[in-house]
């Protein structure tokens, strides 16, 4: 049973990879149009940026982010199945994720499946290829299985599946989105420390993954505030690692100081993997103080109305956020927060505990 | 030994080019040889050929995502952990060797 959990954790972690730079081009591609149309006041009759006003550089920048964006459900499943059924895979994986990515009109809201009927359906649509695989076929038919029979009949299993499960979690997430609209400043702040400490925990690793996905299909959904709690955090651990080593150089190593200018670097754009050189050598003074710099972060961000409008975080995408000198002085204090505790801790227990690698 | 080894994790920006380090430090350090693949966000780098894996005893699969091109390896003795234990304790994938 944990062997088959390990193996579908594999098989989703393989499709968020491929989809990752999908995202980052889709995302900051339409965040830079948006941002464009805000600054010029470029607004529909709804009030909302527009950028179909602006330029015709902007205009279609912005249809190439959206180009990215929408294909982003169909990558997603169509790599998850791939990296369960290979090749035969992409087929029923891309085109249920195709139709989680299609909008529908529910309670007068568009809303799709999206990342969360991805996932579903990319798994499924992997279960169904293997199983079409076992099929018993006569000889002189098997060269037709893999061109016609297999691709044929997964895409209509996957697909009528997909179009049968589409209105449930497309619902699923309205309901989501009404919970946190509805959400009391009290468990705002719970909400913000939950992911807070999941972005830090793992450092890029799948838990992280989870609350920045779920930070990205709010922004899908006009929800921009989640995202923009996810974007502090996210950069806190590299920066507020690589600002300790400035802060008590004596207290690192020469090559901790190396990884921390590196770290540093890493957290200015955004990527939160800067910090794991440092919790890969000493994990349980590391990662609790990191999570804790990181909750801190997202707790200012969320509580200040930051919204992020790009799938990414880090002071990178500055240009792209609602309330940017809150956002800064959340990053701030979260790194300051992580340096001061983490020399601490080290002072404290640096003696008793077994010396790190 | 002769190994050679595929690392992967999701992002495919530090965990898989640090796992690799770490494994060809640590078959330097126990006297094997190992030609490590990365297969990370720019691909597939330093690419294993089948008469690699061939003349290989052996191979590591570091990876937390499906390895690309498995079909290499079908006939290959493999060992498959985490990324992450590449990183924490090299040495103990070397010693499921034994």
């Amino acid at each position: 049973m944990k062997e088959l959990l390990q193996k579908h954790k594999q098989y989703l972690l393989t499709g968020v990879s491929y989809v990752i730079p999908f995202i980052a081009c889709g995302g900051i591609l339409i965040a830079l149009s948006l941002t464009y149309a805000f600054h010029f006041h470029l607004l529909n009759d709804k009030g909302a940026p527009d950028p179909a006003q602006g330029p015709w550089f902007v205009q279609n920048m912005f249809t190439i982010g959206v180009a990215a964006f929408t294909l982003f459900p169909a990558v997603l499943a169509g790599f998850i199945s791939y990296g369960m059924a290979g090749k035969p895979g992409l087929v029923p994986g891309f085109i249920g994720g195709f139709i989680a990515g299609t909008p529908q009109l529910v309670e007068g809201k568009n809303v799709s499946a999206g990342f969360l009927g991805a996932l579903v359906i990319g798994l499924v649509a992997g279960h169904v290829v293997n199983a079409l695989k076992k099929l018993p076929i006569a000889k002189i038919l098997r060269p037709i299985m893999p061109i016609i029979v297999i691709p044929i009949l997964s895409a209509l299993i996957v697909g009528f599946l997909m179009l049968a499960l589409n209105l449930p979690i497309a619902k699923v997430f309205l309901h989501l989105n009404h919970f946190l609209e509805s959400m009391e400043s009290g468990s705002q702040i719970v909400l913000a420390l939950i992911l807070g400490a999941m972005i830090a925990f793992d450092m890029g690793g799948p838990v992280n993954k989870t609350a920045f996905f779920f930070g990205v299909a709010m922004i899908q959904q006009g929800n921009f505030a989640i995202m923009g709690a996810c974007a502090a955090a996210i950069c806190t651990p590299p920066i507020g690692l690589g600002l300790a080593t400035l802060l008590a150089r004596k207290r690192w190593t020469e090559e901790q100081r190396e990884s921390g200018l590196a770290a540093l670097g890493m957290g200015l754009v955004g990527v939160t993997e800067g910090a794991i050189p440092f919790a890969a050598s000493d994990p349980l003074r590391v990662i609790p103080t990191i999570m804790f710099g990181s909750m801190i972060a997202s707790t200012i961000a969320m509580l200040g109305g930051v919204g992020d409008h790009a799938p990414h975080g880090g002071p990178i995408v500055l240009p792209v956020v609602d309330k940017p000198l809150i956002y800064v002085l959340a990053i701030v204090t979260g790194a300051v927060v992580t340096a001061v505790t983490i020399n601490l801790v080290k002072q404290f227990t640096e003696k008793t505990a077994t010396p790190a690698k | 030994m002769k190994l050679v080894a595929v690392t992967a994790c999701p992002t495919g920006i530090a965990h898989t080019y640090m796992a690799a380090a770490q494994l060809e430090k640590t078959a330097k350090k126990l006297g094997h040889t190992i030609k490590v693949e990365t297969q990370g966000a720019m691909g597939i780098e330093n690419e294993l050929s089948q008469a690699d894996v061939d003349a290989a005893d052996a191979v590591i699969f570091a990876t937390d995502i499906a390895v690309e091109q498995e079909d290499r390896f079908s006939k290959a003795r493999k060992i498959q952990v985490p990324v992450q234990a590449a990183l924490k304790d090299p040495e103990a994938i070397f010693a499921q060797l034994k």
